[in-house]
């Protein structure tokens, strides 16, 4: 099968991965659609980066398969190194080298060649925002640049997906932002986009967001439905003064009929109800039955976090 | 170009560029060639002068004064005393004011006059054994040259049986040592580099991203080895450079033949310190492993200062294993012996072998242990 043919260009059926006896990525299945930003969520050692290291045929599965690009991980990797672009967690560019060697470096590395190298790395100056500066030695750039940088690196040969293992970690949050612009563009153009992250607004920036938990694959949805499926109900922040205010409030809703979960939220208390006491008279009435008052209630959107927080509980 | 080539290629060219960037390595690498062989060529001598001699001639001819002359002339023998009792030597070997001592007896001219075997004594202090014995050697060679110069055409003298000293008459150590340090140096710094550089991607993260990209193992082992590997040849040059000019070695055989067996012989140790790193992964150990692993056998097994022939037989089995004896013996087979590729290819089969045997564990290894 052509992979122009199949809307799908990442296809994973029971991926599996053991450590000796630690199943690091337990029966995993899902598919990636051309042109997705697909985030991949976890706490650390869930399985996030195991899995994105199979795809890039870095490290052979144990059980399942999968298809990258058309090329199956385990019997064809260097057709998938061929047609992927990889950013991984720890490192990306030589930090000793300048910005145009790493670039020439990585070009090379995926086969590029005269004048096509050329243009490349041109382009991958102006996305990073360096013309100009190819001299400058990569160790001295601000973060958020050798992010970009590296990000600009990991597409030299234009793939039609691109895997990110973390990659606005320890990142500014206005650089941050640049780089999802970055991301958003890309993805518009086309490129699948495979991203690993532990911000949970950035989460929010995905199409569809899949959350492992202890090797599994949880749940997986868009951003809207996750909330709809693992959150549903009417979520209330009621406000406490004090920290013994806000325990107390948590302590008298708990359990009640209707109140389906509270969480604390910093001096808030997140309770998510449902229909019964959804409409704010209705909340009202409830938290005076309760001997607590009703003068500080919003209506809050729940966020991926609640997701998180719904799941990882369970 | 194949994309082999053209990724090999851009590997080389960027360890060339991490070598740039760190001058102090590269610095390092040309100094040490240049220390060794001034510490080697000037200070460790195996050359034996000024030894003090004690001549007691009982002849007292012209000819047994011009025989006694001919030692004290080469250089080798400075004469410290001429006592007239052959008993007198001991006490000036045990005060150590003389280490050798010539005792031409009474009649010895008269026996060359007759054709006969004349026969001058030397005595040499045993106690130095390395000095005694070159001593010796120095001695048997100038009554040699000696006998031969005074022989009338076409006749001969009963002369005894001596060793003669070819290709290094005079037994100068330079010039035995500098294939030796050729092998020290080499594996001294080029091992030593090829150690880190794996390591370090591994420490560093960078393996995961290179074997993200197509680049393969033999491509990035080739790449990692290239520039490693003609920093090694320009220390061969520098030691040979220095040899000839600062120590009179002499370059009898092709300066190509050398480079061919030295490549050869890089290639192999460059490749054993790829190994030692793939498998270690930490610079510090592979550094430590490299250090003890290559300059103990380059030192201790190579035939470079101890004779492997005069080791016991486990011990020479080891350096046959072991590249380093193959190269200083092909060294001095072309540098002193002016000898031909004919007669060091059974040096140069073994060093290939070895370089075969590490490039297979290597891309095996490498292999395995991906990320």
């Amino acid at each position: 099968m052509r992979a122009e043919a199949n809307p799908n260009v990442i296809e994973v059926e029971g991926l599996t991965r053991l450590f000796g006896d630690f199943r690091a990525v337990d029966d995993v299945n899902f598919q990636v659609r051309r042109g997705e930003i697909f985030g991949y969520l976890g706490a650390n050692g869930a399985g996030k980066s195991t899995t994105i290291r199979m795809l890039c045929g870095l490290l052979a599965p144990t059980g399942g398969r999968a298809t990258v690009a058309g090329a199956d991980i385990a019997r064809e990797p260097q057709r998938v190194k061929e047609r992927i672009g990889y950013m991984s967690q720890k490192f990306s560019l030589y930090m000793d080298l300048s910005v145009v060697e790493n670039l020439n470096f990585f070009a090379s590395a995926y086969g590029l060649a005269g004048a096509e190298r050329r243009a490349r790395i041109g382009d991958a100056l102006a996305q990073a925002d360096l013309e100009g500066k190819g001299d400058l030695v990569t160790r001295d750039l601000a973060g958020g640049v050798r992010q970009r940088l590296a990000l600009a690196s990991a597409l030299l040969h234009r793939p039609p997906i691109i895997f990110l293992d973390e990659p606005t970690a320890g990142v500014d949050p206005v650089a941050r932002r640049g780089f999802w612009r970055v991301i958003r563009e890309l993805s518009r153009a086309g490129t699948t986009i495979f991203v690993t992250t532990h911000h949970l607004d950035e989460a929010e920036l995905c199409h569809r967001v899949g959350l492992m938990v202890d090797g599994k694959l949880v749940a997986l949805d868009t951003p809207e439905g996750l909330k709809r499926t693992h959150v549903p109900g009417t979520m209330m922040s009621v406000g406490g003064q004090g920290e013994g205010r806000a325990r107390n409030i948590a302590a008298a809703v708990t359990g009640a009929p209707g109140v389906l979960a509270v969480q604390p939220f910093g001096l808030r208390v997140h309770v998510r109800v449902d229909d019964r006491l959804a409409a704010p008279a209705a909340f009202g009435a409830f938290l005076a039955s309760r001997g607590l008052p009703a003068d500080d209630v919003e209506v809050v959107e729940p966020g991926l976090e609640d997701v998180f927080l719904a799941l990882v509980q369970r | 170009m194949s994309p082999f080539l053209r990724r090999t290629r851009a590997m080389a060219l960027k360890e060339f560029r991490h070598m740039a960037r760190d001058p102090q390595v590269v610095l390092l690498a040309l100094a040490m060639p240049l220390v060794l062989i001034l510490v080697f060529g000037y200070g460790v001598s195996f050359d034996v002068e000024h030894v003090p001699l004690a001549v007691v001639d009982q002849d007292r001819t012209a000819e047994s004064r011009a025989f006694a002359r001919a030692f004290s002339a080469a250089g080798t023998f400075d004469v410290v005393a001429t006592p007239d009792d052959p008993r007198a030597v001991e006490p000036l070997f045990r005060q150590s004011l003389a280490r050798a001592a010539l005792i031409i007896p009474e009649g010895f001219t008269r026996a060359r006059a007759r054709g006969e075997a004349a026969t001058a004594q030397m005595l040499v202090d045993g106690s130095d054994n390395a000095t005694a014995t070159i001593a010796l050697g120095y001695g048997d060679a100038i009554g040699l040259t000696l006998a031969q110069a005074e022989l009338p055409r076409g006749l001969s003298a009963p002369l005894e049986a001596r060793v003669r000293t070819m290709f290094n008459p005079s037994l100068r150590s330079a010039v035995f040592i500098v294939p030796g340090l050729i092998v020290l140096v080499l594996v001294i710094v080029s091992v030593m580099l090829t150690a880190l550089t794996v390591a370090r991607e591994y420490e560093q993260g960078s393996m995961e991203q290179l074997f993200s990209t197509p680049v393969g193992r033999l491509e990035i082992i080739l790449g990692k080895l290239a520039p490693y590997f003609l920093l090694g040849l320009v220390q061969v040059l520098l030691v040979l450079v220095v040899g000839v000019t600062l120590f009179d070695v002499p370059l009898r055989g092709s300066v190509g033949l050398i480079f061919l067996a030295a490549s050869i012989f890089l290639l192999g140790e460059l490749t054993y310190g790829l190994v030692i790193s793939i498998i270690t992964r930490s610079q510090m150990v592979a550094a430590q492993i490299a250090a003890i692993s290559t300059f103990l056998p380059a030192l201790i097994l190579s035939d470079f200062i101890f004779p492997i022939d005069n080791m016991p037989p486990p011990l020479r089995f080891v350096s046959s294993l072991l590249p380093p004896r193959y190269l200083v013996h092909a060294l001095r087979s072309i540098m002193l012996r002016g000898n031909g590729l004919e007669t060091i290819v059974s040096d140069l089969l073994p060093m290939a072998g070895f370089f075969a045997v590490m490039l297979l564990i290597a891309t095996r290894r490498f292999r395995r242990t991906v990320a």
